[in-house]
């Protein structure tokens, strides 16, 4: 439909640049310098040596199982029941109950340490933090796989059966995939996850990276150490998005009608289950904080101090998302109107990227900026921050526009064309404002995690240049906790508005 | 006197004030076969679908074998106590099961003995002229015509009192249509079925109704 020579060609190709320069090019060049005999045989050979390897692949296994399994305890239960139960205020539920996603890891481990002292220095710690943050995940995955259920399948199981015995042998078999799928995710998310074990002092293959790099200086052992968490990363990300095909991410909300009431029946279990969930898993965790926060002598001025680090994070999370959303609306075009074979292989290469570890990305981003020439010509300045974002954001948003431009039908591009417009218009006046919302969407997703970013951040932010994430981690570890508190409460604030102004949208737009 | 298989006296079930079913009277004797036509939107689905108990009606009752299942905003007998075939539009196969244990799941429901329920499923697919090569292929691996038979076996295999059929028929194209309906007709007379068959058609409705009632929009039977 759309020529060679058409604005197409133009910006996807300079679309597909920009990725490959951006998220590809720094991990390409970090598992070159790995083979590299200058930066990495000397340290391959120390790392491989090291009895402490052990050690650290069993605590990161354990970190990962654990989290995944707690979290789809968790998270699996719940998408159901926002899947088939009817509860009021479910719009307002369902944002309650997502809500710890978007809180940053480090900010619920510093709940946990002032809650629960000493006991959160270990691996189980790390579990709990992680397992709040991440259940979420599970939870709308698992209820958006209960929606492609098409309810007629369990209507033919209830003219024979319970409703428990519908759920465990019709429905259940049928989400098995997208939960297997979600936990997977979930397992490499907290594989790879820095901030949490580097606060709780659970050494981990992240914190050994960050190690080898800010502290020991050593570019190749930092390197080589990626290898291992990235190729279990990888792995299970791949799997995960083999599993699913082209189910991995769907705009799609339902199919085969309006589901009945059968499930009703289990509607006060459900509503104590998820009331517990939300006072548990996030009023807990803010209180917590509030209240330490409450023991700062100095809030004003830690705030007022701070307000650099402040507009700094809001004015870089805000570009980042941006071009982060711009960058993934490109590729997600590309992705909707590709082969079914090729898009699936899309898909799996961004799961992959996301998965891949923030301190790893920082590693690879440093290895192919801090040189000289046109490369070198970012390094050392606030750019260098955004292109963090980018590379940690732009797979991710690229996955989630992808799945919702695929819902516009291809014949609407065609009746543009076949009316005379050009692809340039036909995408500004036809497609994207049928997909604004998901646009929006992701830019919210995109700026909420740019806002939250630490680990990839802490290692290439330039000197004396600082993000809100950085300076509230820097401060656990060198001010009195209500400090670190404060701060971690406005970062709260920040990353909730943006949450609830969404919410509100959704629930006006749609009814629960 | 003896009751009608089945009795609804002035079921009304609307969703969200519109659509649904209008004060809908209707009696089905054992052993009768009533076709049911409408235009779409009139009801005739939620009719189905209250009469097997996945719907509660708003207004009046529902009796079954003379047992009242369902009064207003309450179904006092549950859709799997029901003991009613249904076959979906859209068939609703499950789709992690194959031909076998898609019957399995209904007979094992329904309260068959094991050592009954092979010998019950070989008879119920001979009788629905499904090839014994294919009981253990999932719903995907058959063809329009062979999920048809697959999903009326499963609707038989329990030996439900009562069949519905939901415009079964409808995505196929005209000649397996006629001889898919011949052959349910067949199984009609054989097995004595008291059904309720919902249709657009009517060459449905000469080869397998007894009787034909007709849904306006509104939800009187004309």
């Amino acid at each position: 439909m759309w020529g060679l020579r058409s604005s197409r060609t133009v910006v996807l190709l300079a679309a597909a640049a920009a990725f490959v320069i951006v998220c590809v090019l720094p991990l390409v060049d970090m598992l070159a310098a790995i083979v590299r005999p200058s930066t990495g045989a000397a340290a391959l050979r120390t790392a491989l040596l090291d009895s402490r390897q052990l050690s650290l692949l069993s605590t990161t296994m354990i970190v990962g199982l654990g989290t995944a399994t707690l979290a789809t305890l968790i998270g699996a239960p719940l998408g159901f029941v926002l899947a088939r139960i009817t509860l009021p205020y479910k719009a307002a539920l369902r944002i309650a109950l997502a809500a710890p996603a978007v809180l940053p890891p480090y900010v619920v481990a510093l709940a946990l340490i002032a809650a629960a002292g000493d006991v959160a220095f270990t691996a189980g710690g790390a579990i709990v933090v992680l397992t709040v943050v991440f259940y979420p995940l599970t939870m709308l995955a698992t209820e958006a796989g209960v929606r492609r259920v098409d309810p007629r399948l369990e209507d033919a199981g209830l003219l024979v059966a319970t409703p428990a015995c519908v759920l465990r042998r019709i429905t259940w078999p049928l989400v098995l995939p997208t939960v297997t799928s979600a936990a997977l995710v979930i397992f490499v998310l907290a594989i790879s996850e820095f901030s949490v074990p580097g606060l709780l002092r659970v050494r981990v293959f992240t914190t050994e990276v960050f190690t080898a790099f800010a502290a020991l200086y050593d570019f190749g052992l930092a390197t080589v150490l990626s290898l291992p968490l990235l190729i279990v990363s990888v792995g299970v990300a791949a799997c995960a998005a083999i599993v699913l095909g082209d189910r991995l991410v769907t705009a799609r909300r339902s199919v085969g009608g309006a589901p009945g009431d059968a499930f009703d029946a289990w509607r006060p279990a459900a509503a104590v289950a998820a009331g517990v969930v939300i006072v548990a898993m996030l009023i807990v965790p803010v209180t917590v904080l509030v209240g330490e926060a409450a023991r700062s002598t100095s809030i004003s001025a830690l705030i007022w101090n701070s307000r650099r680090a402040v507009v700094n994070s809001l004015a870089l999370a805000m570009v980042g998302a941006t071009a982060a959303t711009l960058l993934a609306a490109c590729l997600g075009y590309a992705r909707a109107r590709a082969t079914a074979t090729a898009g699936s292989a899309l898909d799996a290469l961004w799961v992959v990227l996301f998965a891949v570890p923030s301190t790893v990305v920082g590693i690879g981003l440093i290895g192919i900026w801090n040189r000289t020439g046109v490369f070198g010509v970012l390094y050392g300045t606030p750019a260098m921050l955004v292109l963090a974002y980018l590379a940690r954001l732009v797979p991710v948003c690229a996955l989630a526009i992808g799945a919702t431009i695929r819902t516009v039908p291809e014949s609407h591009e065609e009746a543009a064309a076949t009316a005379g417009a050009g692809w340039m218009r036909t995408m500004t006046q036809i497609v994207l404002p049928q997909v604004r919302s998901g646009l929006l969407a992701a830019w919210v997703v995109a700026f909420i995690l740019a806002f939250g970013e630490v680990g990839t951040s802490i290692l290439v932010a330039p000197p004396g240049e600082s993000t809100l994430p950085i300076r509230v981690y820097t401060l656990i570890a060198n001010a009195p906790p209500g400090d670190a508190a404060a701060l971690a409460v406005v970062q709260t604030v920040v990353i909730l508005c943006p949450l609830a102004l969404l919410g509100i949208a959704s629930t006006h737009r749609r009814p629960a | 006197m003896t009751s009608p298989a089945l009795r609804l006296t002035h079921v009304s079930r609307r969703f969200n004030g519109q659509g649904g079913l209008t004060d809908f009277s209707l009696d089905v004797s054992s052993g009768e076969t009533v076709a049911v036509l409408g235009p779409s939107g009139s009801g005739k689905t939620t009719l189905l679908r209250l009469v097997a108990g996945l719907e509660r009606p708003d207004r009046g009752e529902i009796w079954l074998d003379g047992r009242k299942v369902a009064e207003p905003g309450r179904n006092i007998v549950p859709a799997n106590q029901r003991r009613i075939g249904f076959v979906f539009q859209d068939l609703a196969l499950w789709p992690h099961l194959t031909v076998r244990r898609n019957l399995e799941f209904v007979a094992d429901s329904a309260g068959l003995a094991k050592a009954d329920r092979a010998t019950r499923i070989i008879e119920m697919l001979q009788l629905c002229r499904l090839e014994p090569a294919l009981v253990d292929r999932y719903p995907h691996q058959l063809s329009g015509g062979e999920q048809q038979r697959a999903a009326l076996a499963r609707a038989l295999v329990g030996s439900p009192r009562l069949l519905l059929l939901d415009e079964p028929f409808s995505s196929l194209d005209p000649d397996l249509r006629v001889t898919l309906r011949q052959e349910l007709a067949s199984l009609r007379r054989q097995l004595q079925l008291t059904a309720i068959y919902v249709t657009h058609d009517a060459g449905d409705v000469e080869a397998l109704a007894d009787r034909t009632i007709a849904i306006r929009k509104t939800g009187s039977k004309g």
